[in-house]
């Protein structure tokens, strides 16, 4: 009945705003968090070992698990919804539970409580008793000086006849918190900011020589004067590298070399070496000798029908109304041997014309092999194989993300740095007068943290050696140890003589 | 093989036999056979170099301890010689492939627990840590012979400043977050029970979050320097990468330990657990090349 009663008594809270409150406490809950890190973690893992062999492994050793490979296989995780929407609430939540902590902080680091109870004091881990005849304002003062020579703020407030005092250090550390979160949240902006106002050009081909366009309205083309490479005894790139010309319109804007690990930077793109391959130079005329294709093809893009290691390429010659296939030899001879029909050897290639539509004069397809510097006759077409050629695979990218991200960087390891070298350690402590003499109990606050007790430990030894003081500490958990259920309370481990 | 190469290899060798050594000796530390039947009790923890009867074990096992101890040191000792030598040999750090990773990471995660071995006080931890590197020791000489020459770096590692920073500060989280676990293995063993030779669980939950505190922020940096690295050679400081992932996979586990902790006040047990499950994740993540494909798939294996 007086249940009901109070129930009564309690105004109701508009609907509206109990949702808010809801949605609040939700975001600025750190058990929430912990929960959203954790299903992010288990998404970024799901995300993980689909770029890994280990759904296929699962496939064949586990039955009825082969449908559930293939969505796994098929599920970008990292575009996903789910993985989008745990991110943004992320976001959301660490700058709201950032905010809602700040004036806590900000509190606990500039008006500190400095009064404590006596029962804080008795039910600390570990506390220390130090006994001294002198009067009681002498040795709070003697506590406070030696606490400030060792870098602590101290703070004393005089309440019921008893000198209250708290001393801490790396109180600014407290604000290491700010900049990590901040970091993280930025580092999600950076990508957006990346992805909506950058490009991005992978495989971005041409071959020596040749100039193409980039696009992306830059207006600016990209020409590859040259390519080389150089291999070591195995036969393996040690360094490929592509002698580029950006041009605006006619006029020159930027030459450089670029290696894989040197790009060249001109305006806010950049051009990266990324890869490299096999081209041809053919020529083409027509039955009146009409020159109508003089291109370098790169060989690499497509591969062979039959032989996953011949590459090839293929082009549409629309003055002639025919496609034209050109195959490479074997790169990798050792593999598969069997598929290598065509047994093409160095220097040579493998032409092949065909038909596209009705309009095209030639009946049928014609083929031939050519080398190097010859020419054939593929129906009405004269097809001259002028020379072999290297391609150069670039990137070219425009990221705007990326002074944000840098930023985010330099944040998030200041703001570990600060949190985990620069810990706020506090003592608390009660300066009274005792019947012989005065008694001063110091604690840390230090609940379940064996460095901080360590470090008091340090402290009470500095005050122990400096000041006439019989120093009694107590720790609780080594008393613990000792005789289980035995109190600390009654369990002195250490008393040390006076000074 | 070039005579520096050869050298370094032996001294590899040496390495691994003081490693071995040095984990026989630490375990026999820790189970005592030798131990004293008395129930001496220990206090907050046993002290390197202390005398025998605070440890609460008999004065042979304190004996093994020291020696254990030294070994760990000779296997620094040698191994450091046999990295300096083929750093020398190859004009780079060995850190290309997974031979000269799992060599260095030996040395680090020896030389880390050393030195948390000297803040603390405590040998015990040693008995986890130190078969743990014998462990990665087999791997290494379980690895292809070929593995043992020096080869030219592919292209796109020829970056000798973020070569070096990136892959050793990833081995220097790898080491911590090993220390980590070792001291989170203790406590669970520690939690509960009356075992005189171990630490007091505050300690060893305080040395696990220690190590996480060098091994978290190393973790970041070597996420963010090889978004660096990536966006100077692949032309995006981010790509979805398996192995880009997995360590992002690693980093929120230890992200959950550090949170929970600070602000939840999680001690103890279930930070323990966290971290069991975060050194699982480094696992996944050191020896993931053997199923991932992507941009990392190069180390040799």
């Amino acid at each position: 009945m007086a249940q009901a009663s109070l129930a009564h008594s309690v105004p109701s809270r508009p609907p509206l705003e109990v949702a808010v409150d809801r949605v609040w406490r939700f975001l600025c809950s750190v058990r929430a968090a912990i929960w959203e890190i954790a299903f992010l973690a288990v998404l970024v893992l799901v995300g993980t070992l689909r770029g890994s062999s280990v759904p296929r492994w699962i496939a064949d050793h586990v039955p009825f698990t082969e449908d559930l490979v293939v969505r796994w296989y098929a599920w970008d995780v990292f575009v996903s919804l789910p993985f989008m929407g745990i991110l943004t609430l992320l976001a959301v939540a660490i700058a709201i539970c950032t905010a809602n902590r700040a004036p806590g902080i900000w509190t606990s680091i500039s008006r500190p409580t400095v009064a404590t109870t006596q029962g804080f004091l008795r039910n600390a881990e570990s506390s220390a008793r130090l006994t001294s005849e002198r009067p009681r304002q002498e040795l709070a003062a003697d506590l406070a000086r030696m606490m400030r020579a060792e870098r602590y703020r101290v703070l004393t407030e005089e309440r019921n006849g008893e000198t209250h005092l708290y001393a801490d250090r790396f109180r600014w550390g407290k604000l290491g918190t700010f900049p990590f979160h901040l970091a993280l949240i930025l580092v999600l902006v950076g990508g957006v900011v990346g992805a909506r106002w950058g490009f991005r050009e992978t495989d971005f081909i041409v071959p020596e020589g040749v100039t193409r366009e980039l696009g992306h309205e830059t207006g600016v083309s990209i020409r590859v004067d040259d390519f080389s490479e150089v291999y070591d005894e195995l036969g393996v790139a040690k360094e490929y590298r592509s002698d580029l010309t950006i041009l605006r319109e006619e006029d020159v804007v930027s030459t450089g070399s670029i290696t894989v690990n040197n790009p060249l930077t001109f305006g806010d793109t950049t051009i990266y070496q990324s890869g490299f391959g096999q081209a041809v130079r053919l020529q083409v005329a027509d039955q009146s000798g009409a020159l109508i294709l003089d291109e370098s093809l790169p060989l690499g893009p497509y591969t062979a029908k039959t032989n996953p290691d011949a590459p090839a390429a293929v082009l549409d010659i629309p003055p002639a109304g025919v496609q034209l296939t050109v195959i490479a030899p074997d790169a990798n001879p050792a593999n598969q041997p069997e598929l290598d029909q065509l047994r093409l050897r160095s220097g040579q290639m493998y032409l092949q014309v065909r038909p596209v539509n009705g309009s095209s004069p030639l009946a049928g397809v014609e083929e031939s092999v050519i080398r190097q510097g010859e020419t054939v006759a593929l129906g009405d077409l004269a097809v001259t194989f002028v020379r072999e050629k290297r391609f150069t695979v670039l990137q070219v990218a425009r990221n705007p993300g990326i002074p944000i991200f840098i930023a985010a960087s330099l944040l998030l390891v200041g703001g570990l740095a600060v949190s985990f070298y620069f810990p706020h350690r506090r003592i608390r402590g009660i300066v009274a007068a005792a019947p012989d003499g005065t008694v001063a109990t110091l604690a840390p606050m230090a609940r379940r943290d064996w460095s901080a007790q360590k470090v008091f430990g340090q402290v009470i030894d500095q005050i122990g050696q400096a000041l006439p003081v019989a120093v009694e500490r107590t720790d609780r958990e080594a008393a613990e140890r000792a005789e289980p259920g035995r109190t600390s309370a009654q369990t002195a481990v250490g008393l040390e003589p006076i000074a | 093989m070039d005579a520096l190469v050869r050298l370094a290899f032996y001294c590899f060798a040496a390495s691994s036999i003081a490693l071995a050594g040095s984990a026989v000796c630490y375990l026999l530390f820790a189970f005592g056979w030798v131990r004293d039947r008395q129930p001496a009790l220990a206090g907050a923890g046993a002290s390197v170099g202390g005398p025998a009867v605070s440890l609460g074990i008999g004065a042979m096992a304190e004996s093994f301890g020291r020696f254990a101890t030294m070994l760990a040191w000779f296997s620094v000792l040698f191994q450091g010689l046999s990295i300096a030598l083929r750093s020398v040999a190859a004009g780079r750090l060995p850190l290309s492939n997974m031979y000269e990773f799992s060599k260095t990471f030996i040395f680090l995660i020896v030389l880390v627990y050393l030195l948390f071995e000297r803040w603390y006080g405590v040998r015990q931890v040693g008995t986890v840590v130190l078969p743990i590197a014998v462990g990665m020791a087999l791997y290494v000489w379980s690895l292809p012979v070929s593995m043992r020459e020096v080869d030219p770096l592919i292209p796109a590692l020829q970056n000798p400043p973020l070569l070096t920073l990136h892959v050793s500060l990833a081995i220097l989280a790898y080491a911590t977050f090993a220390v980590s676990f070792a001291a989170a293995v203790l406590y669970l063993a520690a939690d509960g029970r009356r075992i005189g030779w171990l630490p007091s669980p505050a300690l060893l939950d305080d040395l696990a979050y220690r190590a996480v505190t060098v091994g978290f922020p190393a973790m970041t940096l070597v996420l963010i320097l090889g978004s660096v690295w990536a966006h100077r050679a692949w032309g995006t400081y981010w790509s979805w990468d398996p192995k880009e992932t997995a360590s992002l996979f690693t980093w929120l586990i230890y992200g959950v330990y550090l949170h929970s902790r600070s602000l939840r006040g999680w001690r103890g047990r279930r930070s323990a657990v966290v971290l069991l499950i975060g050194f699982g994740a480094v696992l996944f993540t050191y020896f993931g090349n053997y199923i991932f494909g992507g941009l990392h798939a190069y180390g040799g294996v």
